[in-house]
């Protein structure tokens, strides 16, 4: 009988659960009244590692769906699960554990400690509520119609998703108002003349390069008659002429001139006060960063660099790091489901392992990665984060092997999925949301800007624009588009975003006034979290979102 | 059963570069393709290509401007494998129907190895298990290299289906 030297006992306080390696085996270790357990790591249910549980009852929980094993003999006491997982023996010696694979486990008793109370989390502040009841009807006023739940940010209601004239609304106070809004990447408008077709929210813009190197953003709608007169998708030209009455603009959008303006013959024509200069596109203010373009309604803009906060900029900088863009190509896809969404869905940390079992079940996902939510001090921005760790207690390597064994999945070409290190930053992955229509997606090494275009309560649009940078190798830019499979509308990982998404606005269809619950840790009600089981982000947006709806 | 079974190979070199020939071999070629797909035998459509077959999903949008870009991106069969397994294994989607039409084929240069180079446009219908409307998926070309394998028989080196229809319709779950 052979003891595998596998942990530090004061790596295990009472209460506790440790995951550890035991000449390969995964094995879960656990201090409880005074004694020691081992069990196997692995859930008999689903893919989950019992170390990242909990110890309750003489039972070990399991994280993912609260399946509960005995300590002592390893069976299914409750939940979900029906098999017994496996238990070794254990002991402790010098200050060290010991567990013997050949042997089923008999709990060790361990010098005895206070035990240590586990923190209770603090209960959520609900917000004031405007809220009216009974609960209006439709066709009732905004206002009554639109009343937020007593509970304050936990709870969101689906007139949020789905009410047509908060659309509208968000359409006026938000892509229309005080934000910085996403149009294009200076890589697109390499040269004086350089267009390309873009969107604030809903309303289609067009993004030139003047003569002088100057970009410029103005609808795309003619002075006129209204017509979306630029129909390329992106091109060079030297002017912009409406098909209709060729009414033609320069690359500022200024108005240069207007077939039959005096008439023919003396009579026709403008009136004699037709001033020219009053009837410009209408023009947008611009900005940009690292090759970055944004544009605003609003004059009275404060600097990007302002509007994005310090914790953001420093994610937005590591990723535009000063390289020349390289633009490697488009997808569109238009989503059956609220704008709004695509934000949540990137600030909801909790749902990274859960939907997205391609990562789980391939053994990619390292447990103990680093990683944390990042918001920026108003709530609308933030950052999802994680880092490829080394010092997790499980290597990668064997944590692959251990989960490829258990279900026979293994990729065939697993280095698409490989880390090139190449940028100023702890996170391997960002996920930036940069209120109210940028997604900058960091992904490892594939890189794309994605674009929401809003098009009603119910559906948008996301334009992606991927991208590499110049001086890439060929091997380089290959790895890009190979690792460009995660993402996308047919992403591993995309994919399944796009179709949970279009689930949700799906269940809100009946038009029966529900709610969604944002409750998860509650130890923050609003704002950055470190932990990936939260939805505090999204409650930060919500309570942005709010003081600019003003509902 | 082999997933290509339904092809009649041309067995002599003589025949592969004989376009009379080569037209019904690669048209029953498209068909077993399409069957497989929509029959939902993503393994069996693995077996479609080459050791070193190169398979992607590209709009109109990047084919034309010359960006790499796919929605689908697989280098080697390693990878259409992987794919097709994840896809079938572990990925999240509403369930649904495919349709694939393949037709107007165009058989371009044939080598003395008889690599072919060819074109057929497609259409992908697909129906959702719990709506009532069958949706234009995708509307595209195949831009495609076939090869001779050992048995004499078609195999993809590359597919590159380039589809017109400039959005996505949410996601696209199964290969084209």
């Amino acid at each position: 009988m052979r003891w595998i030297d596998v942990a530090d006992l004061e790596a295990l306080p009472e209460g506790g659960v440790l995951g550890v390696e035991a000449e390969g085996t995964p094995v879960a270790l656990v201090r409880d009244g005074g004694r020691l357990y081992a069990l196997h790591d692995c859930c008999t249910h689903h893919e989950a590692l019992l170390s990242e549980g909990y110890v309750e009852d003489g039972c070990l929980e399991c994280p993912l769906h609260q399946g509960r094993f005995c300590l002592q003999t390893g069976a299914a006491v409750d939940g979900p699960v029906e098999l017994p997982v496996a238990t070794y023996a254990v002991k402790a010696g010098a200050g060290r554990v010991l567990v013997c694979l050949e042997r089923p486990g008999e709990a060790e008793e361990v010098a005895a400690e206070p035990a240590r109370p586990r923190p209770q989390p603090a209960a959520v502040e609900p917000t004031p509520s405007t809220a009216v009841d009974p609960p209006a009807t439709i066709g009732a006023p905004l206002a009554e119609r639109c009343a937020w739940p007593a509970e304050g940010l936990t709870r969101i209601p689906d007139w949020v998703y789905t009410d047509e004239t908060v659309y509208r609304r968000e359409v006026e106070r938000i892509f229309r108002g005080p934000t910085w809004n996403y149009v294009a990447l200076e890589a697109e408008l390499p040269e004086a003349g350089s267009f390309t077709r873009s969107y604030v929210g809903p309303t289609p813009v067009v993004v030139a390069r003047a003569e002088d190197g100057r970009i410029h953003v103005f609808e795309n709608r003619c002075a006129h008659r209204a017509s979306e007169f630029c129909r390329e998708l992106r091109g060079k030209t030297g002017e912009f002429v409406c098909p209709y009455h060729q009414w033609s603009y320069d690359l500022t959008g200024k108005l240069v001139g207007v077939p039959f303006r005096r008439g023919v013959n003396g009579a026709g024509g403008m009136p004699a006060d037709f001033d020219p200069a009053q009837h410009n596109l209408r023009r947008l203010k611009v900005t940009t960063r690292r090759g970055v373009v944004f544009a605003s309604y609003r004059e009275d803009m404060e600097p990007l660099e302002d509007y994005l906060g310090p914790e953001i900029l420093r994610e937005f900088d590591a990723t535009f790091d000063g390289r020349q863009l390289r633009i490697l190509g488009y997808f569109r896809n238009t989503l059956p489901g609220n704008w709004k969404l695509y934000h949540e869905n990137l600030k909801d940390p909790y749902h990274a392992t859960l939907l997205h079992t391609f990562l789980v079940s391939f053994g990619l996902l390292v447990a103990g990665n680093r990683s944390a939510m990042l918001c920026d001090a108003s709530g609308r921005h933030g950052v999802m984060a994680s880092a490829k760790s080394d010092s997790a207690t499980v290597s990668a390597e064997n944590r692959q092997e251990m989960r490829a064994y258990r279900e026979g999945m293994r990729l065939e070409e697993p280095r698409f999925m490989d880390f090139v290190e190449e940028f100023d930053s702890p996170w391997s992955v960002t996920m930036q949301t940069i209120w109210p229509n940028l997604i900058v997606q960091r992904e490892m090494n594939t890189l794309g800007v994605r674009h929401i275009v809003p098009e009603g309560p119910d559906r948008f649009t996301m334009i992606w624009t991927m991208f590499g940078f110049e001086g890439d190798s060929e091997e380089m830019t290959r790895h890009r588009l190979r690792q460009g499979n995660l993402m996308g509308p047919a992403g591993f990982l995309g994919l399944e975003d796009n179709e949970a998404m279009k689930f949700v606005q799906d269940g809100m269809r009946s038009g029966a006034a529900g709610e969604h619950m944002v409750a998860l840790d509650p130890r923050i009600p609003a704002g950055p979290s470190d932990s990936l089981i939260s939805e505090s982000a999204i409650r930060a947006m919500y309570r942005h979102w709010r003081g600019e709806m003003g509902l | 059963m082999s997933a290509r079974a339904a092809e009649p190979a041309s067995q002599t070199p003589e025949a592969w570069r004989d376009p009379l020939r080569l037209r019904p071999e690669i048209e029953a070629f498209n068909v077993a393709y399409a069957r497989a797909l929509d029959q939902g035998r993503l393994m069996d459509w693995v077996e479609f290509f080459a050791d070193d077959g190169f398979y992607a999903v590209t709009a109109r949008e990047n084919h034309d401007a010359g960006l790499p870009v796919g929605l689908v991106h697989c280098e080697g069969k390693g990878m259409i494998r992987d794919r097709a397994f994840a896809i079938s294994t572990t990925a999240m989607f509403a369930p649904r129907y495919l349709r694939h039409f393949v037709s107007n084929l165009h058989i371009g240069a044939i080598a003395a190895d008889g690599t072919v180079e060819a074109e057929s446009n497609y259409l992908l219908v697909q129906t959702l298990h719990d709506r009532p409307e069958p949706k234009l998926h995708q509307v595209g070309t195949y831009h495609d290299r076939f090869v001779r394998a050992a048995d004499g028989g078609l195999l993809l080196a590359r597919r590159v289906c380039v589809y017109d229809t400039l959005l996505v319709d949410n996601s696209l779950v199964y290969p084209v």
